[in-house]
């Protein structure tokens, strides 16, 4: 194990390393191309034994990781926002295919009002896509999902392709502290892949052929059914990655504070670390105030989440997207998962298109969740610029 | 006039113009004052390939969107198709059968016994059109076997859905087609011999699915394993006529061998050719690229 101080991009690359990946397709977009110039590099300097392919659009990206995938070699590829959008139509076939390629998408905001910044109406979209998608909170955590996901899609009992989420700039270009372990830590924790589906030229296969309707149900239900099944395998191995590295995540969402919280908010990506400070802030005030951090929209925790919400009065989410319904996509699946418990929800929208969301934010939000200002007319927005009354 | 819903199920072949007849009945029907809406099924969207094709007849708006399973009419485009589909499956006890064929229903199968009208379309339609499309010769002949879409209508439906389409000199054509099906007509009650049997078919549970959509090919074979594949359609019964092989003229360009789009021609180590006539779907393509002239297509299905 070495420390190194370095941006989340970095600490990607350097996870992509460790884990002896043999095929990457890229093709650049801010804030993405930190992670693929120094893949590059690591290539060049044979530091890495990998295939770069500079693909000539993102939708040829996803084809090449289809076909490096079904090869039976280690695939990794990332983007960003409008490149995510350009692959959308392949990122059907690898979950489907049940090809476990890794994936790293650093959030930016899509579309118009257009930017370069953070904003998670990228990667929302593609939760109906079948991949597995979760998202980090520092560069550390960036570095130990990306093995982790490896461990997790490559799972005989999953076999999904797996979608990193990181927050652009925020995390994309901020240097932390972060440990990179050493290779034969890593190697012992990720074995060899084993693919379930292969194109073998001895033994010629037809991959992702025209399905008529007689298959197509039972297909995604089947689908449906290995998402489900991969959240034992998420907790399964974040409890041995913790043996091996002696960090833990607590798989698909984590707590903070939450033994006797009278009421929380629910966070994703960053922001959770601020949500941090003020929990403290208000515990030290005497305040039951407590913290979830959700890491996986896909699968989407509704058992793990009843659980650990169950002795709250009320809940705020955070969402640094829209749903276009008035909410955020976050708040519209927790609504979905509490819609009998009775607590007292709300959605907070904050952070949209990159707008820096501060330590005030966060207070004022804990403030109104305190105060169980549920949702009336729809979700409560932190920094918006409204007309003086 | 009371309440009655009436649904008519077409059989056909990919290219004789199943689709079309349903949909000139329904516009039949509208112009006899009914609501009506008509639809197709494509299976393998192939040429060749069994196509079946719905129109719904309501006296009120029709409140429904799925196919039809019970119909009060069967047409059968094709006269071998029961040979090969259970065609026949579904059709009311008291319901009727239009069915091109030189037979008269006595002596045609259909596999229940029903009252049946049968027509010679083909040859009419080769007569009166110079091609074996039987669409508007059948629909004369469906202007005998049921009594809510009476001919006139039929005839107007004809003149605007194929004048519109064809021109006027075309659509006349059609005309006369459907006018001499309709005198051609025999009626009777056909024979319930032949077993409903369903084709080979594979519908496997959810669990059973081989997961990733992948399906394994044998190789040289050319055949494919798995969902809708070859190994469930025998795309064979499809053929009306055979492509034969003479290997003295073939050059070995494997062009045939490429171009079949039923992976029915297989490659032999010595790179001659062998047809598995299971999967002959009759196209004509590799006849048609061949450059030896060492693939001759003949009528019938006979192998060789
Ligand atoms: S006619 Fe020729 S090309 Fe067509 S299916 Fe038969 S062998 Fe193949
Ligand atoms: S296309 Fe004709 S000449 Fe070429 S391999 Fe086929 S049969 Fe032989």
């Amino acid at each position: 194990m070495v420390v190194k101080v370095i941006s989340a991009d970095h600490a990607v690359a350097w996870a992509v390393r460790l884990a002896k990946v043999e095929v990457i397709p890229a093709f650049p977009i801010t804030p993405q191309t930190l992670i693929m110039e120094l893949l590059a590099e690591f290539i060049n300097d044979g530091e890495l034994d990998a295939e770069f392919i500079a693909a000539e659009s993102e939708h040829s990206v996803m084809s090449v990781a289809i076909g490096a995938s079904v090869g039976g070699v280690r695939t990794f590829t990332a983007s960003s926002s409008q490149g995510l959008a350009l692959m959308h139509e392949m990122l059907y076939v690898p979950p489907q295919v049940r090809l476990p390629i890794v994936m790293v998408n650093v959030n930016r905001s899509l579309g118009a009002a257009a930017g370069i910044w953070l904003e998670h109406n990228d990667s929302m979209p593609e939760r109906e896509s079948g991949w597995l998608q979760c998202y980090v909170e520092d560069n550390q955590e960036a570095l130990d999902m990306v093995l982790q996901a490896y461990r997790i899609a490559e799972d005989e009992r999953v076999m999904l392709p797996l979608m990193v989420c990181l927050d652009g700039f925020v995390l994309s270009h901020t240097v932390e502290r972060v440990e990179v372990p050493g290779q034969e830590e890593v190697d012992y924790f990720l074995p060899r892949f084993r693919p379930c589906v292969t194109l073998d030229p001895s033994e010629p296969q037809l991959i992702n052929p025209i399905v008529p309707p007689d298959y197509a149900m039972e297909m995604r239900y089947q689908l449906d059914r290995a998402i489900d099944a991969s959240r034992r395998v998420i907790a399964e191995v974040d409890e041995l990655f913790g043996r091996t590295f002696g960090r833990r995540y607590g798989g698909l969402l984590q707590t903070y504070k939450m033994e006797d919280a009278e009421y929380a908010l629910l966070s994703l990506g960053t922001v959770t670390t601020t949500a941090r400070a003020v929990v403290d802030e208000l515990r030290s005030r005497g305040e039951k105030a407590g913290l979830i951090k959700l890491r996986f929209m896909r699968p989407f925790p509704e058992k793990e989440l009843k659980e650990v919400t169950k002795d709250l009065r009320s809940l705020g989410v955070f969402d640094r997207s829209l749903s276009m319904n008035g909410f955020g996509p976050v708040f519209t699946e927790v609504r979905g998962a509490l819609s009998s418990s009775g607590i007292a929800l709300s959605d907070h929208i904050g952070g949209l298109g990159g707008r820096d969301v501060t330590l005030e934010h966060i207070r004022e939000i804990y403030s109104d969740i305190a105060l169980g200002k549920a949702v009336q007319d729809g979700a409560n927005w932190y920094g918006l610029r409204r007309r003086r009354k | 006039m009371g309440a009655r819903l009436f649904e008519v199920r077409f059989h056909g072949r990919g290219g004789q113009g199943a689709v079309m007849a349903a949909q000139t009945l329904a516009e039949a029907a509208v112009l006899a004052g009914y609501f009506a809406q008509a639809f197709p099924y494509f299976g393998a969207e192939r040429r060749g390939a069994p196509v079946k094709a719905f129109t719904r007849i309501d006296t009120k708006r029709i409140a429904l969107k799925s196919q039809i399973y019970q119909p009060d009419l069967l047409v059968i485009l094709d006269e071998g198709l029961p040979s090969i589909e259970p065609v026949a499956e579904g059709l009311k006890p008291e319901g009727r059968a239009v069915i091109n064929t030189s037979l008269p229903p006595e002596e045609y199968d259909l596999g229940v016994e029903v009252e049946c009208f049968t027509v010679d379309a083909t040859t009419i339609a080769l007569e009166k059109l110079k091609a074996p499309i039987v669409n508007t010769s059948i629909l004369g002949a469906i202007a005998r076997a049921q009594d809510m879409v009476p001919l006139k209508c039929i005839l107007d439906a004809i003149m605007d859905k194929f004048g519109e389409r064809l021109g006027e000199r075309a659509a006349k054509a059609n005309l006369e087609a459907a006018e001499a099906a309709y005198s051609q007509v025999m009626s009777g009650r056909c024979r319930g011999e032949r077993i409903l049997r369903k084709g080979q078919q594979w519908l496997p549970s959810w669990e059973d699915i081989p997961p990733g959509v992948a399906l394994i090919v044998g190789s040289k074979e050319g055949v494919v394993i798995g969902p809708g594949s070859s190994w469930q359609n025998f795309t064979g019964t499809w053929r009306t006529q055979t492509p034969i092989y003479i290997q003295e003229k073939c050059v070995r360009c494997l062009r045939c061998w490429w171009a079949c789009p039923e992976g029915t021609i297989k490659r032999l180590d010595d790179d001659y050719m062998r047809w598995d006539y299971r999967y002959c779907k009759g196209c004509g393509i590799c006849a048609n690229i061949c450059p030896a002239k060492a693939v001759e297509m003949k009528r019938g299905t006979k192998e060789w």
